[in-house]
């Protein structure tokens, strides 16, 4: 694999975010940088922690099936990202669990932060 | 007690600063760290492609030549650690201190209601110093820990402070078996 276009630090650095925002959204984009393919995961991971937390917190969702629909929603899309999507061998990644744990823990505590302070802004005063 | 949650995301925004801000003066800015850090990196990918590229092979020349890089790999890992190390002690303890400040302040106090009950192991986190047994009270300790574990690594990242994946990946060698020659 080459890693000849590898974008050089902070010289152009608003044309490689604008780019990295159009490969992340066009479909079977070509990653010659596995780091910026990793960062795209990890920071969507991130998004979607914070919406489901905004969500469950509107809703408002109780109880454990919170966390496992949390769990669930962020390993689906993330999977279906990677594999029906941009269509990428995992394996070049060393496998999918490399790519599913990539900033799950980080994004669990967005997720958790949000989830419970919008809870607890909107229903704090119910109890469970 | 919405006002008392939100101001814990706000205090752990700022100490995730102050604390980045502290390391920056400290460690990152410095010439030594700087050089260590691109030494790594450097040496980390080529390790890696290497590693792709005779992983499977027998060839005892190739072999030789992964294990001195790794050799050269553990020591500049080793020696950026030891860089890190002394302000990260520094550091850590005026957050002790900072810590147990918020937490006298925050002392006894519902900050967040929680929307499930905790599993009895994160309880004594979560109910930490709270009067009463309703578990869905949360205490400030569990979301400043929260708070910290989310909002610390993206700002980390988001500055480009973090340890990049194949040196981090690379890294984690560096604490198992010796290499042969020092069996």
């Amino acid at each position: 694999m080459s890693t000849k276009n590898k974008t050089s630090d902070g010289a152009s650095k608003g044309k490689v975010t604008e780019s990295l925002w159009t490969k992340a959204f066009t479909s079977n984009t070509e990653w010659p940088d596995k780091e910026e393919f990793l960062d795209v995961i990890y920071w969507m991971r991130q998004a979607i922690g914070i919406v489901l937390g905004l969500c469950w917190g509107l809703i408002p969702l109780k109880g454990f099936i919170g966390i496992l629909l949390f769990v669930a929603v962020n390993a689906g899309v993330v999977y279906f990202y990677v594999s029906n999507y941009q269509n990428i061998d995992e394996e070049e990644y060393g496998g999918m669990w490399e790519i599913t744990k990539e900033g799950f823990m980080t994004a669990f505590a967005g997720f958790l932060v949000t989830w419970i302070i919008i809870y607890t802004g909107l229903h704090g005063s119910e109890s469970l | 007690m919405w006002g008392d949650s939100l101001l814990i995301v706000f205090i752990s925004i700022c100490t995730a600063f102050l604390g980045e801000g502290l390391t920056w003066v400290l460690v990152y800015r410095t010439e030594k760290y700087q050089k260590l850090k691109v030494e790594v990196e450097r040496q980390s990918k080529k390790l890696e492609k290497r590693k792709e590229a005779h992983g499977d092979s027998l060839d005892k020349q190739h072999k030789k030549k992964i294990e001195r890089e790794e050799e050269r790999l553990k020591n500049n890992n080793r020696d950026l650690s030891l860089v890190k190390m002394k302000s990260m002690f520094a550091i850590g303890f005026a957050f002790t201190a900072l810590l147990s400040m918020f937490n006298s302040i925050f002392d006894g106090r519902v900050v967040a209601k929680l929307p499930f009950h905790p599993i009895s192991w994160i309880q004594g986190l979560s109910h930490r110093n709270l009067p009463g047994d309703n578990y869905t009270d949360c205490s400030f300790i569990f979301l400043y820990i929260l708070c910290t574990m989310s909002i610390r690594q993206n700002i980390q990242k988001l500055l480009g402070f973090a340890p990049s994946r194949a040196a981090s990946k690379q890294g984690g060698a560096l604490f198992t078996t010796p290499p042969p020659q020092f069996k």
